[in-house]
Formats: structure tokens, sequence, C-alpha cells
């Protein structure tokens, strides 16, 4: 394999293993699983202002370009997103497995192709952030025993914009809201003032992410838009939560005005659309390190909540996947040294990440 | 085996004064061999007074010498202020082999160790070592090692010795009924076992309060108890009760007898059965979370297939009751999944079960 070798073969190399896509997402088939597609940068901005892991965003600003692998999980999912029936519930959708076989990125490949059809997607990138690390809880005035996190709210509000500019005019609130005794939302208006409000003043941003969900679960299953509801880590919803009151007792999950809303998307009384989550032990609290299973993660309150869902397993690289990935690392001259293309390099490689994406994409980062 | 002290430096033409019997090689050149116990009483060799008055006489006026190594001597001739010659020397007695080079490998050990004995490092045949090692070393040796000698040893209990034992005390047994054959008649005619202990030690007292204590162990399978009984004995019973082998261990040592505790343990299992048969007015709020295993009847699984149905059906305008929709294969599919989710946990099996049929359920290709 050239290291440095001109323009012209290294594009050529780069087109045997590559599906270049935007047109052709639709078609991902069985052919296609192992090969690499890229995502155009301009749709990353768009549809992934917030849900690529960090590390995979740091690959993409050093390689100049935003590649997925198309596997089997995500093939699945496709297929059976491709024939839903949006006259019946939602279906929800739960992809498990260990640590670093590529969960959260199957999410994003459901997730643009989704976007790509025209869907409005409702995307959480880690329900874990929500339960934790928030130092300013309000008292919510909506609801005197709930809590309200206008950071994170105002956050999620600003990046669920970019992703569905176009949708924001086109959907109309069917109820009036009162902010306050001076301030309301009028029936009929677009939910984009909505959004507005809820950035503007941080204060009532989480009620504004209620209304917005509200909105959107009435107005899918009036068949208007396809909604899919994407969650990593769902497993948080459900959990514990590491926040505490003013008088250090803990706070409960659903006395957080997000949670409690977020919980109410993932039944499935409404339709028109697919709900899509993914397991997550690495950001979860009080979890231990190696449980990967629906139920260990998601706890009997969160399993019968879910019940009955579509589990799908997603795990490491098998061969075919592996050799792909070396091969994309070695046309992007990530791997520099001189052992990595011979076949004990390989086998080395394979043996000390025992096929495991996440431990492969780490060890490679040194050589 | 070296020689006793004495010969242990070479004496290249140093003068050597008159040996002072030390206590620890003598020991080791006399006191164990064949014995029974160290005869820390016989120190010294069998000298008369006389002769160790002059010894210790000699010791005492002699000018005192850096380079003496007192040695275990029988000297001939102990007046002498000479140099013992090598005649006299060579009658020095010299420490025998150790008993272990003369033994065959099919000897009969319990002779050699018919009792509770020390461990006698000439005796046992075997190259034991024990003790930490200093760096780069290795455990010490057997030979004059406190190590062996501290821990209790069961040299005289080996196979061969307790199946001596077991002829002997043939003749104080009945024999063993033929008709109980198998462990299952066993279990069948005898459904529970009773574990005593007897103590025996030599002392002031026969007496020993470790023998009060009574195990009773019965398997819950030869009770007769029916589903509510036998889930309530359990719950009674608590830790006492084990889930794999199905036997319920009752153990007592609150009495001072081991006749009252025998009768305490068969009371207590009395009590238990008739407890569990009987029903109470407050077992009928028994929820959720205490159940044992899940059942699938009224569980919120069960709500929520049921509401996901009737929304399907509603959409496609066929109505179709609760009763029905429940009573179709794929539900009781899932509801067989679900069950054996909850109850075995996850595993591949389990969940590609349940995937498969919510996919059936739900109308998924």
């Amino acid at each position: 394999m050239l290291v440095l070798g001109s323009r012209s073969t290294r594009t050529m190399l780069k087109e045997i293993t590559r599906l270049v896509s935007m047109v052709q997402k639709a078609k991902h088939g069985e052919q296609h699983e192992g090969q690499h597609y890229r995502v155009p940068l301009q749709d990353v901005k768009t549809v992934f202002p917030h849900g690529l892991p960090p590390r995979f965003v740091k690959q993409v600003k050093t390689f100049g370009e935003a590649c997925l692998m198309v596997r089997k999980p995500a093939l699945e999912l496709l297929h059976y997103l491709k024939n839903t029936n949006f006259a019946h519930p939602a279906v929800r959708y739960l992809l498990y497995g260990e640590k670093g076989t590529g969960k959260t990125l199957s999410l994003c490949h459901v997730i643009h192709f989704c976007a790509k059809q025209d869907w409005l997607i409702v995307h959480i990138p880690d329900a874990h952030l929500w339960v934790k690390n928030c130092p300013d809880l309000l008292q919510s005035t909506y609801n005197r025993q709930r809590f309200d996190q206008p950071l994170e709210a105002s956050t999620w509000l600003k990046n669920f914009k970019t992703t569905n500019e176009r949708f924001l005019s086109q959907i109309k609130v069917q109820e009036k809201y009162l902010w306050n005794k001076r301030e309301s939302i009028e029936k009929g208006s677009p939910l984009g003032e909505v959004v507005e409000q809820g950035i503007a003043r941080v204060k009532n941003a989480t009620d504004a992410v209620g209304i917005v969900l509200k909105e959107l679960r009435r107005q899918s299953s009036l068949g208007l838009f396809h909604l899919l509801v994407a969650v990593d880590g769902v497993n948080a919803l459900w959990g514990r939560t590491t926040l505490r009151k003013e008088e250090k007792s803990p706070v409960a999950p659903e006395e957080l005005a997000l949670i409690h809303n977020l919980r109410k998307m993932m039944k499935n009384d409404w339709h028109g659309g697919a709900i899509v989550s993914t397991l997550s032990q690495t950001g979860s609290l009080f979890k231990p390190r190696n449980a990967y299973l629906p139920q260990e993660l998601l706890g009997k309150e969160g399993f019968d909540a879910l019940d009955p869902f579509v589990p799908i397993l997603v795990s490491n690289y098998n061969p075919k996947e592996f050799e792909s990935c070396i091969q994309y690392y070695l046309e992007n001259s990530w791997l520099q040294h001189e052992k990595a293309h011979t076949e004990a390099g390989k086998k080395e490689l394979l043996f000390l990440s025992s096929a495991n994406p996440g431990q492969l994409e780490r060890l490679c980062a040194y050589l | 085996m070296s020689e006793a002290g004495g010969e242990a430096c070479p004496s290249s033409g140093r003068e050597r004064a008159v040996a002072f019997p030390l206590p620890f090689c003598s020991v080791r050149g006399l006191g164990l061999l064949g014995g029974a116990r160290p005869r820390w009483g016989s120190v010294l060799p069998t000298w008369s007074s006389h002769a160790l008055a002059s010894l210790l006489w000699k010791h005492l006026t002699d000018a005192p010498r850096h380079d003496v190594f007192p040695a275990p001597r029988a000297s001939p001739n102990p007046d002498t202020t000479q140099r013992t010659s090598r005649s006299q020397r060579a009658q020095r007695r010299k420490a025998l082999p150790p008993r272990t080079e003369k033994m065959a490998v099919d000897q009969d050990w319990p002779s050699v160790y018919p009792v509770a004995a020390p461990f006698k490092p000439s005796v046992v045949p075997l190259p034991v070592r024990m003790g930490y090692p200093v760096k780069k070393g290795v455990p010490m040796a057997k030979e004059g090692n406190l190590e062996l000698l501290k821990i209790p040893n069961f040299l005289h209990l080996t196979p061969v010795a307790i199946k001596k034992h077991c002829e002997v005390l043939k003749d104080f047994c009945t024999e063993w009924p033929a008709a109980l054959d198998t462990d299952e008649k066993c279990e069948k005619h005898f459904p529970i076992e009773i574990d005593t202990a007897a103590y025996v030690s030599s002392g002031p007292s026969i007496r020993n309060p470790k023998a009060r204590t009574v195990t009773l162990r019965v398997k819950l399978s030869s009770l007769n108890l029916d589903d509510h009984a036998k889930k309530k004995l359990i719950k009674l019973a608590g830790e006492r009760y084990c889930k794999t082998s199905d036997v319920l261990t009752i153990r007592t040592d609150r009495c001072p007898l081991k006749r009252q505790n025998y009768d305490y343990a068969i009371y207590l299992l009395t009590v238990l059965y008739h407890e569990s048969w009987k029903t109470e007015e407050w077992e009928k709020y028994k929820s959720e979370a205490d159940m044992e295993e899940y059942e699938w009847k009224n569980s919120s699984s069960e709500k929520n297939i049921l509401d996901t149905l009737l929304q399907m059906r509603a959409a496609e305008k066929t109505s179709a009751s609760g009763e029905e929709l429940l009573a179709t294969k794929e539900v009781d599919d899932y509801r067989r999944s679900v069950v054996s989710l909850k109850n075995e946990g996850d595993s591949e099996k389990t969940l590609s079960q349940y995937k498969e049929s919510v996919k059936r359920l739900l109308n998924l290709t």
C-alpha cells in the first residue's frame, strides 16, 4: 500500500473501497456491507450539529471528510424504517452492544438517512448529559414539583433549529401557550417562534422544549411529516441522577421536566414515525463498566416503559469490515507505521483490538 | 547428615579448647533419632558429673579464644589439656544416617506414625520445603525447620491408616440394610437427614460445647407442599433454603444439650410446614415487588402490548376485543419470551426470541 502516492492513484484507491453517496444512500443494500460512504460536509453541519461522538468529530476534521461504514445493524434498521407503516403506533428500536462497537455511529447513519428522506429529526445526542453536572436547577414555573434545566434546554433548542430549519416555519402551533402575564404564543403561529422564545429567554427554555415535543407528537399523527426520535443513552431516562436539591436530597429523573417530557416521547401512543435509541454505559451513572445488556442498563422500570421494542445487537467488526477499516486508514495515510500494511501487522492489530471498532480507532491513533 | 557442630569448622591447626557441650548440637545428634519426643531433658551426653565439673573448670580458667567452636565431644580423656589425637578423635561417635534412607517404598506407614506426633524430618521421607525464602533463595529444607514443627500434621491419618481404623471399627457396626441400595430409595424412605458431631479428647472433662449443634437437612420436593405453600415456606426460611439443590437446612445450637436441639429442629420444621399451608389475611396485599418470579398476567407488559395492538387495529379500521388479541399465537409467543427474559435474565437466546416475537407482533418484515 502506497503511503505517499500520487493524487490520482489515491483517489482511485479510494473509489475501490468507498461508495460515494448522496443520492445512492437510499440504495444501501447487503452488498455494500463493509464499505464506507461519505457524508458531505454540508450535511454534517446541518444534520449533526451535536450528534457525532467527539473522537469522530476530530477524525472528520483531520481527514477533511466524514466517512461512515455501512454495517449490518444499520442496514437492518434502515430496512425496517423503509417499510414503516405510518398508521401504526411508532415502533421502538433499541441498539445495544458492548462498549465501542459502533452504536452511536449506527444511529448517526440512520439519522442521516432519515434526514435525506425529509423526516423531522428530534435528536438527543446524549441523554446522560441531562441528568448530571447541572449546576443551575430552577424550580419549574409550570409545575411546582419539577425542575428546569435552562442551559441544556437552550443548547438543545439551538441545535434543533439548525437541523430542522425548514420545518419550523411550516408547522403551526395548535394551542395557545402563556409564557407569563405579558407574553404568549397564539394558536396558529409557527413553531419557529416557540424555539426563538426558548433560545432568547433561557428561563423558559425547558418549557419551550416541552411545547415543541408535544406539538410534534400531536402533529406527526396527523401525517404532515414523518418524525424520527433518536435518543442516545436512553438508559439515562430511567436511571438515577447525580443532581441534588438545595437540601441535599437526590433528584429523581421524573422530577426533571426535560426527562419527563422525553419519557412521554418514548411512549408509543403516537404514530407517523419511529423511535430509535441506543443504550450506553459510557455516560451512565451507577452502572458497572461491563454492563451492556438491555435489562441491566434499563432496569425494570425502563424495560417496562419501552416494552415492546425491537432490540438490535451491534457487535464487533467481522473480518471483512475490519479489513475495510484498515484500508480506509491506510488510504488516508493515518497509519504511518511501516509494518501496518503487512499481514502480520494487521493480525497484531486484530488481536490487540479484538475487532472492537473503538479500540481499533484508539490504537491506530498511535501508529 | 552433617556431623555435629564440632566438625563444622576445619581444624586448620588451631588449638581447640575442650568442647563445652551445647544443647542444640547434641539434640540434633542424639535426641530425635527414632524417639517419640525430643528429650529436652537429656540435653547433655551421659557423662559423669565429675567429668562435667572438670570440663567446666577447664573452660573457665583457660584464656578466652575467639576461634573456639564448642563441640560435643565424648572425649576419652577429659582431664588432659592436650589436643585430642587422631585416634582419639576417630572414636567420636558419628551421627547415623537418617532412617528415611533405609525405608522401603511399600513399607507400612501407619507403624511409622501410629499416633499424632510432631514432624520428624529424619523419619518423613518426603523432600518437603517450608518457609519464606530469602532473595534469590528457596524455601528452607525440612531439617531443623521450625515451621514444619509448628503446624499440625496428619501423617498419622493417611488413607491407609484410616482404612485400618475402619476395619477395626467394623466389628462394632451393624449391617447396612440391603433394601436401601440406591440414593433415591434412601431419600424416599428417609427424607430428613440429621447431622451431629461428637468430640473425644483427653483432658479432665468429657464434655465439649461444640457437640450440641444439630443440622437438619430436608429436600422440599419430599414434603407435601402446593405452589403457595412452597413459596411461603421459602420466604419464611430465608437464607436456610438453597435454590439450586432444593434443600432446607436448619442448624440449631441454642439449647445446651444435643437431644434438646434435635427436638427444637424437628419442631421448627413442623411449624414451618403447617404455617406455610395457612393463608393469612394480609397475604392478599402481595405486590409485584414481592413476587419471586415474573407473572405475565396483569403486568405492565401485557397492558403495553394490548394498547399497541388495539391502536394498530384501530388504524386499520378492524376492531378486535382484548381477549381475542391475547389469545393469538403471536401474543402467546411474546408472553413466553418476556417471561423467560425476566426470569432468566438477558442472554443472546432470550433476546433473539424476544426480538422475533416483537417483529411478528408488529408486522415488521
